[in-house]
């Protein structure tokens, strides 16, 4: 994020103005936000959402990565898509919603999951992951590198009608590593709920706003869930490994 | 004899309709011993996930596979997150 923030202009103190105030943002943590960049790794049913608040709330650099087409049995959660969109590619169609929702924001897209150089070279680009994606392999590269570039990691998960959100940065809490020593097994076509993917996401966006605009208390070494099917919340206190491969020796160099 | 409220969440929630809201368990019970309780109640069949996430009284003390092994105390909750993931 630049240190030099640039102030907002009249237009964006208009379009922000339900934002700023007690409680919520300062014009200087908007002005935070609008120098921000954020990569969301998939933006279907949780990540969609997450890029949308976050493009709506004045990020000012969004790279959304998503492979595919869009197919009919996306629509039931994938905000970002819609009916006349089916058939094309998910990143420059999301991509492009995004842009008709604000001038203020630029939107990267790429059309495909970033292996481990890739999403390193994009991790040294940005202030923030927020990570979404249907596997933990991908959960767990993103992971590494928000570990290696020193940034907070949002991740976002569901299953049926029930959904977690972690927020972590090493050495000041766990990494997803000290979470899931080892990857549990990928289920390909796992039920979900539209509800409960946008709540999900647009939970992340907040805490990704509260992050880069300096608000708020973030859920900074927490797992917050959310059991739609009973509707019951519920919060822990995620406990670092001493001995993780990926996290245990973050921040010894700072 | 003790009681410990437990919650199961996550991929595994509706499981949880086939559990007891709480578990009474001896003076001493551990962890392990609460989680072994818990799988002899589950369906036929079925087994809490080995990357099933455990917390008690709100700290996370590892999975199902790895864990600390605290003593439990009367009226604790155990909370078991079944990981999900999904875009």
């Amino acid at each position: 994020m630049s240190s030099d923030s640039q102030p907002l202009t009249a237009e964006q103190q208009q379009r922000y103005a339900r934002q700023l105030g007690p409680g919520v943002l300062t014009p200087a943590g908007q002005a935070r936000l609008q120098n921000a960049t954020v990569l969301v790794s998939r933006v279907g049913g949780m990540g969609g959402p997450a890029a949308l608040m976050m493009a709506m709330a004045g990020v000012g650099r969004i790279i959304i990565a998503h492979g595919g087409e869009l197919i009919s049995p996306d629509l039931n959660r994938q905000v970002l898509g819609h009916e006349e969109g089916l058939g094309k590619p998910r990143a420059e169609e999301f991509a492009d919603y995004l842009r008709s929702m604000s001038s203020f924001i630029e939107v990267e897209a790429i059309d495909h999951e970033p292996d481990d150089q890739e999403a390193m070279e994009l991790a040294a680009r940005c202030d923030l992951i927020c990570s979404c994606p249907p596997t933990f392999g991908e959960r767990l590269r993103l992971n590494r590198v928000a570990v290696a570039a020193g940034i907070p990691l949002i991740d976002a998960a569901q299953w049926g009608m029930t959904g977690t959100l972690m927020v972590l940065q090493p050495p000041r809490s766990a990494c997803l590593q000290c979470v899931y020593p080892e990857a549990p097994p990928f289920e390909e076509f796992f039920p979900v709920l539209g509800a409960i993917s946008a709540a999900t996401g647009s939970l992340a966006a907040l805490e990704a706003v509260k992050i880069l605009a300096g608000s708020g208390e973030p859920l900074y070494g927490k797992m917050l869930s959310y059991d739609g099917y009973r509707g019951l919340p519920n919060v822990i206190s995620l406990s670092a490994d001493p001995d993780c491969p990926c996290c245990s020796g973050a921040g010894q160099n700072e | 004899m003790i009681k410990v409220l437990v919650v199961m969440t996550g991929r595994s929630y509706q499981l949880a309709t086939e559990l007891p809201a709480e578990l009474e368990l001896a003076e001493d019970a551990r962890l392990a011993d609460a989680l072994a309780a818990i799988e002899r109640v589950l369906p036929e069949g079925e087994s809490l996930p080995a990357s099933c996430l455990v917390a008690v009284a709100g700290f996370h003390l590892g999975t199902v596979a790895r864990h600390d092994n605290p003593e439990l105390k009367d009226g604790q909750e155990l909370v078991l997150i079944a990981p999900v993931a999904g875009g």
